[in-house]
């Protein structure tokens, strides 16, 4: 269900002309989306078509050739914005594969960035903040002295979402939060997503394929094809476009028929 | 357009390719050098990055010392038999080990030990985003994973060089005694005559350079590890070939300036 609560007008995200070539792969040609604050948007595409990309560009990972990226009134994509951190302590990121820090057990992976950037904490501060994180996402605090080794794929992603909200972030930025994992994780993950949402208020951006999830979690879906967003739109606008090359996508068909062309 | 014109091209890009790499290697370098005032708030991490480098290569260092030692000192008496006193064969076997074998030996066998290990966990870390991960959290990468293998590296890799130096004089030692007939006093004696202290410094200094070759190639190669098993596999491959290549051409430099 649509969120009633979001403003249409308060853009926490803003991508103008965004044009990003990578040798001679032109992967985003000339996206533009506004992400409003509040809101769950999903950026569906083929794989390889640069969502991925998209979500790094929000981040300042990537830096656009040309275009521009603001998030919360701040342009973050020219070369005269250095200050990279101040935007990123209010973004968390959930990689495809988690990125854990492989060295280090879940406790470490989730209170390293928190240790760092809040040297005032004392260590039971820090150890309540952990320990509340991983409630949140629905492990026990035992689960803290794991190694990343000794995690399955969905436990992985769970954690790396626990370290995403560690730092309290107002974005969440989710890579293919569902990827590699069987539809009963996927689901738990989706419900994940739900929760961040409605516990912690935050603006969400998902990147996935999978339409399943798109549709349980979205309050707006984007369709990313051929380095454009060629339709934005609620869940049931895009369950019921005429646009033939987003039907096509979310019905999962190889051709375009000829009735839709 | 004229054939001329591909080989000048294909020259062209080697150069600019080269010189890339270069401001890469040399930037990695001087953000490394900047972080360095936050050395004493990450003890943690470069304790467990000279366990890993230093303490953990020992055990290497012991066979590979032991036997440079045996070798240099049975080809010094080989070499000097019936022209010079016995002697002389440890006044050889020093110069030739605190000089140029120990640090080179040294800086080879952790080019290979530990500069790919350097690049293949830098180049995994790239592969499963945890670079980017260090990004995302704000956390600087230089300062978290560049600057403590760095001050590993700097430390570790002289400290080792004379204990490899030790060992090697050690490995002389025996095969004097056990094999060449020649008394631990002649060999001791020899030793010290003609040593100078400059040949001990000369080597950790050497080494104290080796150790930044070797770090800085090692994480340039990680950060620009290709995808996949294959790309890790190159990257250490080309970590250990240029490591090499620039410790050699680095001796040639530092002997020239340091003996001149």
């Amino acid at each position: 269900m649509p969120n009633v609560n979001i403003n249409p007008d308060d853009v926490m995200i803003k991508l103008r002309g965004l044009k990003k070539i990578f040798g001679s792969q032109d992967v985003l040609l000339d996206v533009n989306l506004d992400i409003r604050r509040g809101e769950t948007m999903v950026i569906i595409g083929q794989s390889g078509s640069g969502k991925s990309v998209i979500l790094k560009h929000m981040i300042g990972l990537l830096q656009p050739d040309e275009g521009e990226v603001a998030v919360d009134g701040i342009t973050i994509s020219t070369p005269k914005y250095f200050d990279a951190r101040t935007i990123r302590r209010k973004m968390g990121m959930l990689f495809q594969m988690g990125a854990l820090f492989d060295s280090m057990d879940t406790g470490e992976n989730i209170a390293f960035a928190l240790r760092e950037h809040h040297p005032e904490l004392t260590e039971a501060q820090v150890q309540k903040v952990v320990t509340d994180k991983l409630k949140l996402i629905n492990l026990v605090p035992e689960f803290r002295v794991k190694m990343p080794s000794e995690l399955s794929g969905g436990m992985r992603k769970r954690v790396a979402l626990a370290r995403a909200i560690a730092l309290s972030p107002e974005i969440l930025l989710y890579d293919e939060p569902t990827t590699g994992l069987d539809p009963i994780t996927s689901d738990v993950i989706n419900d994940l997503i739900l929760d961040m949402q409605s516990k912690l208020g935050v603006t969400s951006v998902v990147v996935t394929h999978d339409m399943v999830s798109a549709f349980k979690v979205a309050d707006r879906i984007a369709m990313l094809y051929k380095g454009r967003i060629i339709e934005v739109g609620t869940v049931e606008e895009i369950k019921n476009t005429a646009n033939p090359f987003v039907r096509q996508f979310i019905t999962g068909q190889r051709k375009i028929t000829s009735e839709e062309e | 357009m004229s054939w001329w014109r591909y080989p000048i091209e294909g020259i062209g890009k080697i150069l600019i390719s080269g010189i890339s790499n270069i401001g890469e290697i040399v930037c990695i370098l001087i953000r490394t050098i900047k972080c360095i005032p936050y050395v004493h708030k990450n003890v943690g991490l470069i304790v467990k990055q000279m366990v890993s480098i230093g303490v953990s290569s020992i055990p290497l260092l012991f066979v590979t010392s032991i036997f440079t030692g045996m070798v240099a000192t049975v080809q010094a008496e080989f070499q000097f038999r019936d022209l010079v006193a016995d002697k002389f064969v440890g006044t050889a076997a020093c110069k030739m080990i605190l000089i140029e074998l120990g640090p080179i030996l040294t800086a080879l066998v952790l080019a290979g030990r530990v500069g790919s290990a350097l690049a293949a966990e830098i180049g995994s870390m790239r592969e499963k985003e945890e670079l980017d991960a260090y990004t995302v959290l704000g956390l600087d990468t230089y300062r978290y994973l560049a600057l403590p293998r760095f001050v590993a590296f700097i430390t570790m890799v002289p400290c080792l060089t004379v204990i490899s130096n030790c060992l090697a004089l050690i490995g002389g030692w025996i095969v004097c005694v056990l094999a060449l007939d020649i008394t631990s006093y002649t060999y001791y004696t020899g030793m010290q005559y003609l040593f100078q202290p400059m040949d001990l410094w000369a080597g950790v200094i050497k080494s104290f350079v080796f150790g930044v070759i070797i770090f800085v190639l090692g994480y340039y190669h990680g950060i620009k590890a290709g995808a996949g098993a294959r790309g890790v596999g190159v990257a250490t491959m080309n970590v250990v070939v240029s490591s090499c290549l620039m410790i050699l051409i680095a001796d040639f430099a530092l002997a020239a300036v340091l003996f001149k």
